[in-house]
């Protein structure tokens, strides 16, 4: 039967070297696996996703940290979608509420979402600083890891432009602050933040836009770059540290990502998914009052955590200082953006250890700042 | 309550008792179910060919279950007292007084269980293959009746069944509505634990083969198990009492200040969570040699959400009581809740009569210490400034009066001082809505005088349709 059909000239012939992993030809999945193959003869994809393997000593659960950011991201998708379900952004509080208190369901469903966006920054942070310090972003793989930069301050801007969705007090006033922010920026400062409201303060004008930036632009700026982040790693392999390329040979182990490390790495996805709705059972994400625009804003207001870094370091720089502030600010992402080409030395020489230093005295910093904002 | 010198700030006392209880679940399902699963591999390992090299893992499984369930068991479990007496003295005495001979019982299985457990562990190399294979099925079963023992009291609180204060019918109490399905759910969730602990210890394993035939077989006791769950799930939902079936479907929409029914999302954890689980191992067992340590703990995880979500779900399905129909979670007897003796001042009920000022914010702190503070903190778990933050000092006031209305609350005990204190402290969280008790009560009143006022003079037809409705409320409460 398999040689009639190699016979007809649209059907490719299947490669010796995938027939032992077909399975018998007899059975329903083998007979299927064939049909396709000779169809499609996808075999050189097939072979372009098998050669990714993942280094094998006791740090590669960090490994693990993209594939729990694409999970998460997908569970943004499909929450997101049945959040749009009842969500209005012509009246964005009396829906959320209705969501809240009406729809089957709804609060449970919006605790997730609110969860996995928390989580989701917070595994970004993971990700970034676990490809910092095993120095990945070195030689080949800058545009890996800028495009990874990229996906960062998507995932930020996503959390900044969901957070003013439900229209409550908190919302409102911490979407405020953190325009009036930008705007106090030089030479663009006060345009950008003009079209980021859609006028002089936050409106209703202002939900527009950010509903469209949370629920069409970001998605798909973010499904792209991701296609892309994960076109390079695989076009690269996943990069060794220092430590392990040093290993002899013999000692160096290896798994297959496909189909060994994604399997080990489905019940850590499915945990956080467990862990998503423990979070939203015991912590179900509230719904302050509708957000009235002129009242005065309430004690306590803040961005979320992740913004608080920025946020709470400014409070370093007052008054007239505060422009030097933000350059300072605003030098950390550039710093981000130009390691790769600062350090490039494998295995590290002494100017890539200070960049580690550099990078251990930032984080320090910025876990500081954050839990300074976070309790003052 | 008894004794109000058990404050957890952020957290609770209930949570607290609740975060060791959880567990102290895993780690004791995990210490009998792991019995089953030493004395299943003993047999197991006779018949393979390398018999000595499954068992040469089986003492590493060992070595992990005697340190993990002794010690984390050990300790949590002692845990448990140490903080259920704190939180709920009234419902711990009572359960000791009841179930004497139960926890009498208890105790010596349990001292037999550790004997047992360490003559199988410390006679590894010396005991014969016959001795250790009796030695681990012995103590399966010793460790399978110290779960019989204390399910028939966890059930209890619950389900009393035909036992009441008066009639201290304890059989009916041991063996009641809950009791067959609640043992057999924990039989079947221990055997699923026991295959989670076999397969985080095979995830240690370097030699591939080995580990692949391993967690194969360690599979097999969670898929059945999994699957078992449900059926038996299923059995014990017909024997919940039907405030707990209404509290749990009011659940389904509305979160914190709306329905309050948390008890609903806490089963859909139980229910995702075991779900996950299955799907897990199913996914591993298709490929066990892959199965890496960070995947085991994520099971093992799994498991502990799926045994929050279960007990949580259990403990809430009993609201507003701590023992179902006769005693409150707040340590208020249900014989003490006639409509005379809650009116009374509170402090002149209460053993502990604090000297405060009346009215004052100390008088309701103390008032939140003795009644709320159980189950809710100030600004944590459960927080009251959180939902009380769309209170005003009127409807606070007419809140309390009405408590017992929302169903998963007893009711207020004190009167219209108490009340206004408690109010007024709740509101002055905020210092935005600080507002002195006198000034509440005052408030409350000029309230209930503007409600009255019309009524007096309502014509006729509307003073009867008042009565009629004041009698209809009248009898609902007398059908309660």
């Amino acid at each position: 039967m398999a040689k009639k059909q190699a016979e007809i000239p649209d059907f490719a012939p299947i490669p010796e070297e995938l027939e032992a992993h077909l399975g018998e030809p007899s059975t329903v999945t083998g007979k299927a696996a064939r049909a396709l193959l000779h169809r499609y003869p996808v075999w050189p994809v097939l072979k372009f996703f098998a050669h990714k393997r993942v280094p094998q000593y006791r740090h590669s659960y960090w490994y693990m940290m993209g594939g729990m950011l694409l999970f998460f991201f997908g569970i943004q998708v499909v929450t997101g979608i049945l959040l749009m379900v009842y969500y209005q952004p012509g009246s964005p509080w009396a829906s959320v509420n209705y969501i809240v208190n009406e729809v089957p369901y709804g609060a449970l469903i919006r605790s997730i979402h609110h969860w996995s966006a928390n989580l989701m920054v917070l595994t970004v942070f993971l990700h970034l600083f676990s490809t910092f310090f095993m120095k990945a972003y070195r030689r080949p793989r800058e545009l890996t890891w800028i495009t990874g930069l990229g996906l960062a301050g998507l995932t930020m801007l996503f959390g900044f432009s969901g957070y003013l969705l439900p229209w409550d007090e908190l919302a409102f006033f911490a979407v405020r602050i953190g325009i009036s922010e930008l705007e106090k920026l030089p030479l663009l400062g006060e345009w950008a933040a003009g079209i980021a409201r859609g006028g002089s303060d936050v409106s209703q004008e202002t939900i527009g836009r950010f509903y469209a930036l949370h629920v069409m632009v970001l998605p798909l700026s973010v499904m792209g770059l991701i296609g892309l982040h994960l076109l390079l790693v695989q076009i690269q392999g996943v990069s060794e540290p220092d430590g392990f390329r040093k290993l002899p040979a013999s000692q160096r182990k290896y798994r297959n990502f496909f189909s060994d490390f994604l399997i080990a790495e489905i019940p850590v996805w499915l945990m956080m998914g467990a862990l998503l709705v423990l979070l939203s059972a015991l912590m179900p994400r509230e719904l302050g009052t509708e957000a009235d625009v002129f009242a005065a804003a309430p004690d306590g207001i803040k961005p979320e955590w992740y913004l608080l870094a920025p946020y709470q370091g400014l409070k370093l720089f007052p008054g007239s200082l505060e422009l030097l502030g933000m350059l300072v600010m605003g030098l950390v992402p550039m710093a981000l953006v130009v390691v790769p080409f600062i350090d490039r030395q494998i295995p590290a020489d002494a100017r890539g250890r200070l960049v580690t230093k550099i990078g251990v005295l930032g984080l320090i910093g910025f876990v500081l700042i954050t839990a300074w904002g976070f309790f003052s | 309550m008894n004794y109000p010198v058990w404050n957890v700030p952020g957290i609770g006392a209930g949570l607290v008792v609740a975060i060791i209880a959880t567990i102290h679940v895993l780690i004791s399902h995990f210490a009998i179910g792991g019995g089953a699963f030493l004395a299943v591999a003993e047999f197991w390992s006779d018949r393979q060919a390398d018999g000595e090299r499954i068992r040469a893992w089986l003492h590493k499984f060992a070595t992990f279950f005697l340190v993990f369930t002794t010690v984390f068991g050990a300790v949590t479990g002692v845990g448990i007292w140490f903080s259920i007496q704190l939180a709920s003295p009234e419902a711990t005495s009572l359960l000791i007084h009841q179930f004497v001979f139960a926890w009498a019982t208890e105790w010596i299985v349990f001292l037999a269980e550790l004997s047992v457990l360490y003559l199988y562990y410390y006679g590894w190399k010396t005991n014969s293959r016959s001795f250790q294979r009796f030695l681990a099925a012995a103590y399966f079963v010793i460790a399978w009746f110290s779960l019989f023992v204390i399910n028939g009291i966890l059930t209890f609180m619950l389900t009393p069944g035909s036992w009441t204060l008066q009639n201290h019918d304890i059989a009916g109490a041991f063996f009641n509505p809950g009791f067959w399905p609640a043992l057999f759910i924990r039989t079947a969730v221990m055997m699923l634990i026991a295959g989670l602990g076999a397969m985080l210890v095979a995830s240690r394993l370097h030699d591939d083969a080995l580990k692949a035939r391993i967690v194969s077989f360690s599979a097999k006791w969670v898929i059945p198990a999994a699957l078992l769950v449900p059926l038996f799930g299923y059995w014990y939902w017909s024997t919940l009492p039907g405030s707990s079936i209404d509290l749990f479907q009011s659940g389904a929409t509305g979160v914190g200040g709306g329905k309050m029914a948390s008890i609903n999302r806490f089963f859909w954890l139980s229910v995702i969570s075991g779900g996950l689980i299955m799907v897990s191992t199913m996914v591993i067992a298709l490929r066990p040699k892959a199965l890496h340590t960070s995947a085991a703990v994520a099971l093992m995880l799994l498991a502990l959400f799926g045994v929050v979500g279960a007990e949580f779900f259990r403990e809430m399905a009993r609201k507003p009581y701590v023992i179902k129909d006769t005693l409150y979670s707040n340590a208020l007897w249900v014989h003490d809740a006639t409509p005379e003796q809650l009116a009374q001042p509170y402090f002149s009920a209460s053993r502990w009569e604090p000297e405060t000022q009346p009215l004052s914010l100390e008088h309701g702190e103390w008032v939140y210490r003795l009644q709320c503070a159980t189950c809710h903190t100030l600004n944590g778990y459960r927080g009251l400034k959180g939902y009380t933050a769309q209170w005003t000092p009127v409807s606070g006031v007419r809140f309390l009066e009405t408590l017992e209305a929302q169903g998963v609350m007893p009711p207020f005990q004190g009167n219209v001082d108490d009340r206004a204190a408690l109010t007024s402290f709740l509101l002055s969280l905020d210092p935005e809505r600080a507002i002195a008790g006198s000034d509440v009560k005052i408030l409350y009143e000029q309230a209930q005088e503007a409600q009255q006022a019309p009524q007096a003079a309502l014509p006729f037809v509307g003073s009867l349709l008042l009565a009629a409705e004041r009698g209809a409320q009248g009898a609902k409460e007398g059908l309660r």
